[in-house]
């Protein structure tokens, strides 16, 4: 069922973006007087053209090869839904979009012990001193490494004191 | 430049000044991670490329090499000594690998395995070498059209590859072509798709997005696994692992085995799409087939491990081909390479090889010396692959992550963090559409040069879309053969009919 409800979704939303998106700005003018150039819209209309027909032949043999399933109704989708919600691999996304949105803020060191703690404990680590020891290790080691050794550019992060540290190890090395 | 000087430079490029440390490093990374069971070839590149964001092309591109090589032999341990393949193209070394394993025969069984590959390796670097060149000045007499034409032939290929799904093959090309279309259009500069973000103008990052479909999806995936890998669960004696080298006579009795399959690797390797993965499979099938005594397959014999081992190292090779030469990967891991070259300012295809000869050379000795030096530092991860094989998923995962993240912010901040994230659960969705992820990226990666080709194409034809399509010969052929291959479902019908009759 989910795989029903997903085509058709993508179909709304490809319809939605050849009627709406498709252009969002004038062509200019100097383009259009040759008509031999390639119009900026035609490109996509095609492909999302070609993706519809896809999207509805799929839509129907996703249709016809469940008839008769009586998984495939929307009370067991609904059903099998809840497993989905409790599962660990939604607290797993959860997790790591709270890293992208802590990440500019608190810098990247606090980002990767948050991480490195949380993430390890949802995978089952159960000794949560050696994890919480671990983790900030692990971060040290990957700040210092990369922004230190690699030249590579990690987020200080806002926080007076926490940018001030994450001074302090780029400079270690 | 001549062969001579090819030579000389790539030798330098490999081992002037810190680059031979950076190999090895290289090396050691590709091995752990491919021999890790859920970490890919691609997720290994990928991750790789954190390391390489300030360094220079060459060293940059000699670097994810040796990772992309080392990774693809890393998988065959896991392969033999726990019957788990490391990278699915290791997926049939466990046919024949395991049950040696099991007789007490895992020495000779890895022994066999890092040889085949070494020499599959080396074989696809010659040919890689060898082709490239004539290839890339025959690419630049190439007309718009005729490129056109070659790029749409890399994912029509990929309908064929999965004839059982080739609906949901062609909707994830287009879903990646369509993809490649947010953003400024290559002609005009007119903006699409954006729905009114500006950070979308630009076009969709391309490192975060392959970072996220290929790390974080899987790390996603990995958390809803209970079971997890330990040297305990082996039925093999994993603590005391001696790799033993095939003795010449072992050797002779399989070399037409690793010859045939070294040169069909490196075949399907050059197909976009294809890859080490389908090469191990059709090689062991295909030496089933032909081999004096096929009832030993998956008993445990040396010329399994040899057929799967030498194609899939050869398909690395292989996939550098039309990276190089025509600048199309062939395969998720030249995607992840091609898009990070892009960013340092290389332009991949035949122009790089007359302008800049330096990386096919590079290339082509790091191949080399990588396919020698990995087979000593696999025996010696071999050997402590049960105390590796004990860091626990809940700190590798976690881990797979920050450098997912890392990777991401270094190129695109705080953006390219979130269209990390987006691609991974996006790579959640995909998996349940049952949807092609490797057509995606190529859809992804090749989309913006397709239309590039096609609009300057349409141009120089005056408007004539057939003219643009079929105006010469080569693109004429290779036209029809995308259309053919594109149609092959409903040929395959009408061809069936008739012979049931």
């Amino acid at each position: 069922m989910f795989e029903l409800i997903a085509n058709v979704l993508l179909l709304v939303f490809m319809v939605f973006s050849m009627f709406t998106h498709v252009l969002e700005a004038k062509i200019p003018k100097t383009y259009m007087r040759n008509p031999s150039n390639l119009m900026p819209d035609v490109w996509p209309k095609v492909i999302i053209s070609l993706l519809c027909i896809c999207l509805v032949i799929n839509i129907f043999k996703i249709i016809k090869k469940n008839k008769g399933n009586p998984e495939f109704t929307l009370k067991a989708f609904c059903k099998n839904s809840v497993g989905f919600f409790k599962s660990k691999m939604l607290i797993g996304m959860i997790l790591v979009t709270i890293a992208t949105l802590i990440i500019e803020t608190v810098g990247f060191v606090v980002t990767a012990i948050f991480v490195l703690f949380s993430y390890g404990f949802l995978l089952g680590e159960k000794k949560l001193v050696r994890l919480a020891i671990a983790s900030v290790l692990i971060a040290l080691f990957l700040h210092i490494v990369f922004s230190g050794l690699l030249d590579v550019t990690l987020p200080r992060g806002t926080v007076p004191f926490l940018r001030n540290f994450a001074l302090f190890l780029e400079n270690l090395i | 430049m001549s062969f001579g000087q090819m030579f000389t430079y790539g030798m330098s490029a490999v081992f002037g000044g810190t680059q031979f440390f950076m190999v090895v490093l290289a090396i050691v990374l590709g091995t752990v991670f491919g021999a890790l069971p859920g970490v890919s070839a691609t997720m290994a590149v990928a991750l790789g490329l954190t390391f390489t964001y300030t360094m220079e092309p060459v060293p940059a591109i000699v670097f994810l090499v040796a990772i992309y090589c080392s990774s693809i032999t890393g998988g065959s341990i896991t392969a033999i000594l726990f019957k788990i393949p490391g990278v699915p193209s290791s997926a049939p070394t466990t046919f024949d690998g395991y049950p040696m394993a099991k007789r007490g025969e895992a020495g000779k069984a890895l022994g066999v395995a890092l040889f085949c590959s070494a020499v599959g390796g080396i074989i696809a670097a010659i040919i890689m070498f060898v082709m490239s060149t004539p290839l890339s000045k025959a690419a630049l007499a190439f007309s718009q059209g005729d490129l056109f034409a070659i790029t749409f032939l890399g994912l029509s290929i990929l309908t064929v590859l999965d004839m059982d799904h080739i609906l949901t093959t062609i909707i994830s090309g287009l879903l990646g072509l369509f993809l490649a279309c947010i953003g400024q259009d290559p002609m005009a500069g007119v903006s699409r798709l954006t729905f009114g973000n500006r950070e979308l103008l630009s076009g969709i990052e391309m490192i975060p997005v392959l970072i996220g479909l290929f790390a974080i999806t899987e790390v996603f995936k990995q958390t809803n696994t209970k079971k997890r890998l330990s040297a305990d669960d082996a039925e093999v004696d994993t603590k005391h692992v001696n790799t033993k080298m095939p003795s010449v006579k072992e050797f002779l009795s399989i070399k037409w085995v690793i010859l045939r399959c070294s040169l069909i690797g490196t075949v399907v390797g050059i197909l976009p799409g294809a890859g080490a993965t389908i090469a191990s499979f059709m090689c062991y099938t295909m030496e089933n087939k032909l081999s004096k005594y096929p009832e030993k397959f998956g008993t445990g014999i040396i010329d399994g491990i040899a057929a799967s081992e030498a194609a899939n190292n050869a398909a690395t090779g292989g996939a550098m081909v039309p990276l190089l030469t025509l600048g199309i990967p062939g395969g998720n891991a030249a995607a992840v390479m091609m898009s990070a070259l892009a960013l340092k300012g290389v332009q991949m295809g035949p122009l790089l090889l007359v302008n800049q000869p330096e990386y096919l050379s590079a290339t082509f000795i790091t191949m080399i010396i990588t396919n020698i030096l990995m087979v000593i530092v696999a025996m010696g991860i071999a050997k402590v692959f049960a105390q590796i094989l004990a860091i626990p998923y809940s700190y590798l995962g976690p881990i797979i992550v920050m450098l997912a993240l890392i990777g991401s912010y270094s190129e695109g901040g705080a953006v390219g963090v979130v269209v990390m994230v987006i691609a991974g659960v996006f790579g959640i969705v995909v998996k349940y559409m049952h949807l092609n992820s490797a057509a995606i990226v190529l859809g992804l990666v090749l989309g913006g040069m397709c239309e590039e080709h096609f609009a300057r194409a349409y141009l120089m034809a005056k408007g004539n879309v057939f003219k643009a399509l079929f105006g010469t010969p080569i693109g004429a052929v290779v036209m029809t053969a995308c259309i053919l291959m594109l149609l092959s479902p409903i040929l395959r019908k009408f061809i069936k009919k008739p012979a049931k009759k």
